[in-house]
């Protein structure tokens, strides 16, 4: 499909959750009471002045504060963006900070004990599901269809995970797409293309699927020469990540349609020995690095290829990293299918604006989070070169001082990707699914369960997982799920 | 002798004021601690026998006395779980060898500590400090030492010659061996304490008389020592053995319970189950086996403890 196909398609499918959103807010607001179309002309620039506007007047002068709890290392996304919002309303905002693999628990802790404690937080978007089984999140569907200007989504490009049940439940303000980073300067050297060439019958270049990938690591890992193949995650928290895509890429959804496993079959298990293969070309901190330690690993310039998140392409930009400007970036690897390229770039992770319903004012925080991610203030927040988030929106990506904090090149690899990105799996309990495949591929890369093994097992605790929380609506949502994979991979996979 | 009036000479009594009926004073004085007992103990005792036989969730939204009863589905699904029966073993293991490692080792000192000598006051506020250090700490220490960079692969470097970089806690046969270390650092003072208490209280006589026949010091310490102290070393392994059991924070802080479950402990399992999926009435099941199991284990050895008069 051509990227401008592409582009279509996918405005069509935001639209039709907007839509879809709209249509069942018209039943809970008064008829005639907003105008919306009246609004959108010009709406779009002027909307952060305009949720200003109306939460200055919804406080009307009373002593309000707002408190959001965010991911430690977002405060420099989310503060400017906070201190414009209080010098505009007078509304005070507060911040509670809590380890970034926290977060969601947190949210769901405060489902259980409502506190009160705070009004907006910043989940990771694939908890948003669990969240709202919970309780915990707002509707947002009314408070859209009384302040989002028509066409606010339209130049977003991932806004998949802001719906559950066709509902609007938060507003994604992270372009979380997976991406893959390679030395460029290492795929141009001569002798190395020679060597490759004679081995492979193909120079070195930016691979377009896993096996080509492989190859790379493969190639480069030279561990005597203090030279490493790769500095991919196989931590536990992140190792899922490069087996869905992988698994993706051989043509396949995790579930059938009536939602029993069949990620244990031939393809999952090739896909997982070729994950654990691949393990043999990291660099020897692969295993129990985190988040930051890979940023700082992939930095020291001696591993040929990565893959990372816009945030780790600040890190690598930036001064402490020997490898800025010499990078080549791409969407995740695919995988042939049928003979043609399956290209299915993940989005996996993300940080969502949400209202929680233990909230005192959910109506001004949720004109914070409109405020937050309109058009203007998301470039303000997307700028900060030490946090998280990155671009989700068709300006960002024209902005002279994100361009520089990100690299044209990347951009360019990061739009590509972002906008035709396969979801997570937004189901609920997909914390519960997501760790016991996490535990088992671990076990299978550690060589303590055979891949088949490994998969087996998921998929018996998947069914488990499927049973109790409930089949019928599990398979509801996901045969939605499935309807807004990008259309290109939809059709491709089984 | 008794004098007989006539009725009528009686004097017209008052009928008897109707009092409370009075609690006998026993029952008086123990009626609020048992009170207290029943309120803190069989309300929440009887609260998880009900959780077990539902699946509730607090964040389903519903109240956990309206959970749905699904009979002993939870039961039924732990036996399948993989994930609760080695994390019932692996915890099992720690606590043999860790439990064992640290008896050893604090006879050992223990004996040493008998007889006075100078410093030895010092060398035992020395030796107990570990147990004094909070426990997120100890186990901060251990991670750095085993990291794949730490001092632990660093000594080794120099040993062998050559450069050593083991990845310990990602490997999961060798995982365990820090938090076993770990563990065993910070606890063997305390069992240490409670062996030297135990051997110091000893009646000397026999010992002196077992000296004066020419009985060898092993045989001494085995026939004699041990027996005698028996009561107070059952009761030093029954509480390092049930603290044991319930080991958590050096796990949480080395390993996660990784990799892959590799590490996962009971304490583990349940935090995850409870606190990160809320799935309160499946944990309240493994809770209640858990528990049924540990009054298992320690019968026979309160019964040990019994038969050697404790």
């Amino acid at each position: 499909m051509s990227q401008r196909k592409s582009d279509v398609t996918n405005r069509k499918r935001r639209r039709f959750l907007q839509a879809g959103a709209a249509a069942t807010a018209a039943f809970a607001v008064a008829p005639g009471a907003f105008n919306r179309e009246a609004r959108a002309a010009g709406a779009l620039e002027n909307v952060h002045n305009d949720a200003a506007a109306a939460a200055k007047k919804l406080a009307g002068g009373r002593p309000v504060t707002l408190k959001i709890l965010e991911p430690s290392g977002s405060l420099g996304n989310v503060k400017p963006v906070a201190e414009r919002f209080t010098a505009a309303t007078g509304i005070n905002v507060e911040f509670i900070e809590v380890p970034l693999g926290e977060i969601n628990q947190k949210v769901l802790l405060e489902a259980v004990s409502k506190s009160g404690a705070f009004d907006i937080a910043l989940p990771a978007t694939f908890g948003i599901p669990d969240l709202v089984e919970a309780g915990i999140l707002v509707n947002l569907d009314q408070y859209a269809q009384k302040y989002e200007p028509a066409g606010f989504g339209d130049d977003s490009l991932y806004a998949t995970g802001d719906f559950y049940k066709g509902s609007r439940y938060g507003y994604q303000t992270d372009g979380d797409t997976y991406l893959a980073f390679y030395r460029k300067d290492w795929l141009a050297d001569k002798e190395e293309n020679k060597r490759f060439s004679d081995k492979h019958g193909r120079p070195l270049a930016v691979p377009e699927t896993w096996e080509e990938f492989d190859a790379l690591l493969a190639h480069f890992h030279r561990p005597d020469q203090g030279k490493f193949g790769g500095a991919l995650f196989r931590t536990q928290y992140f190792i899922a990540w490069e087996f869905w895509s992988r698994y993706h890429a051989k043509g396949f959804y995790p579930f059938d349609g009536d939602l029993n496993p069949q990620i244990n079959n031939e393809a999952g298990i090739k896909a997982l020995e070729e994950l654990v293969a691949a393990s043999k070309h990291l660099y020897p901190g692969a295993r129990t690095n985190g988040l930051f330690e890979n940023f700082e690993a992939y930095g020291q310039g001696d591993k040929f290829a990565n893959v990372g998140w816009g945030g780790t392409q600040k890190y690598l930009n930036g001064p402490k990293s020997k490898v800025a400007g010499k990078l080549a970036f791409g969407p995740l690897p695919g995988g042939k299918v049928n003979n043609k390229l399956l290209k299915t770039p993940y989005f996996n992770w993300g940080w969502n604006y949400v209202v929680t319903t233990t909230s005192k004012e959910p109506e001004i925080a949720y004109l914070f989070t409109l405020y937050a991610t309109s058009p203007v203030l998301s470039t303000i927040a997307v700028r900060d070169a030490g946090g998280y988030f990155d671009p989700f929106r068709e300006a960002h990506y024209k902005d002279p001082e994100i361009i520089k904090v990100y690299t044209p090149e990347f951009l360019k690899a990061h739009h590509a990707s972002l906008k035709d990105s396969i979801p997570d799996l937004y189901l609920k309990g997909q914390g519960e699914y997501f760790d016991e495949l996490r535990v088992n591929l671990t076990a299978a890369d550690v060589g303590k369960k055979t891949p088949k093994q490994a998969l087996d097992d998921t998929a018996a605790a998947w069914q488990r997982i499927t049973r109790r929380l409930g089949k019928r609506s599990q398979v509801v949502q996901w045969q939605f799920l499935k309807s807004i994979y990008p259309d290109d991979v939809r059709t491709a996979l089984v | 002798m008794s004098t007989i009036y006539p009725e009528s000479l009686m004097p017209e009594l008052a009928p008897p004021e109707s009092r409370p009926p009075r609690l006998p004073l026993g029952i008086a004085l123990i009626l609020p601690a048992q009170l207290t007992l029943l309120l803190v103990v069989l309300a929440p005792t009887l609260i998880i026998l009900w959780l077990c036989v539902t699946d509730w969730q607090p964040t389903s939204g519903t109240a956990w006395h309206a959970a749905e009863y699904i009979g002993f589905y939870n039961f039924q699904d732990l036996f399948y779980d993989r994930r609760f029966t080695d994390a019932l073993l692996r915890t099992i293991l720690v606590v043999l060898v860790c439990v064992g490692l640290e008896f050893l080792i604090a006879l050992g000192l223990a004996l040493l500590f008998l007889d006075d000598w100078p410093w030895r006051r010092l060398a035992i506020g020395v030796l107990i400090l570990p147990m004094m250090v909070i426990p997120v700490d100890a186990a901060n220490a251990f991670f750095m030492l085993f990291n794949d960079h730490g001092p632990v692969n660093h000594v080794i470097t120099i040993v062998l010659g050559r450069p050593f970089t083991y990845a310990w806690l990602a490997d999961p046969d060798w995982a365990l061996v820090p938090i076993v270390l770990a563990e065993v650092w910070q606890w063997t003072p305390l069992m240490f304490l409670l062996v030297l208490a135990g051997l110091t209280n000893l009646p000397r006589n026999q010992v002196r008389a077992a000296v004066s026949l020419g009985a060898s010091p092993a045989r001494i310490l085995f026939r004699i020592m041990l027996p005698l102290a028996a009561p107070v070393l059952i009761l030093a392994l029954l509480i390092r053995g049930i603290e044991t059991f319930k080991i958590f924070d050096s796990i949480y802080i080395l390993t996660r319970g990784g990799p892959g479950a590799a590490t996962e402990s009971l304490s583990i399992f349940m935090y995850n189950g409870a606190f990160v999926y809320f799935r309160i009435g499946y944990i309240a099941a493994a809770a209640l086996l858990v528990l049924v199991a540990v009054i298992l284990f320690c019968i026979p050895l309160d019964r040990l403890r019994r038969r050697h008069g404790g």
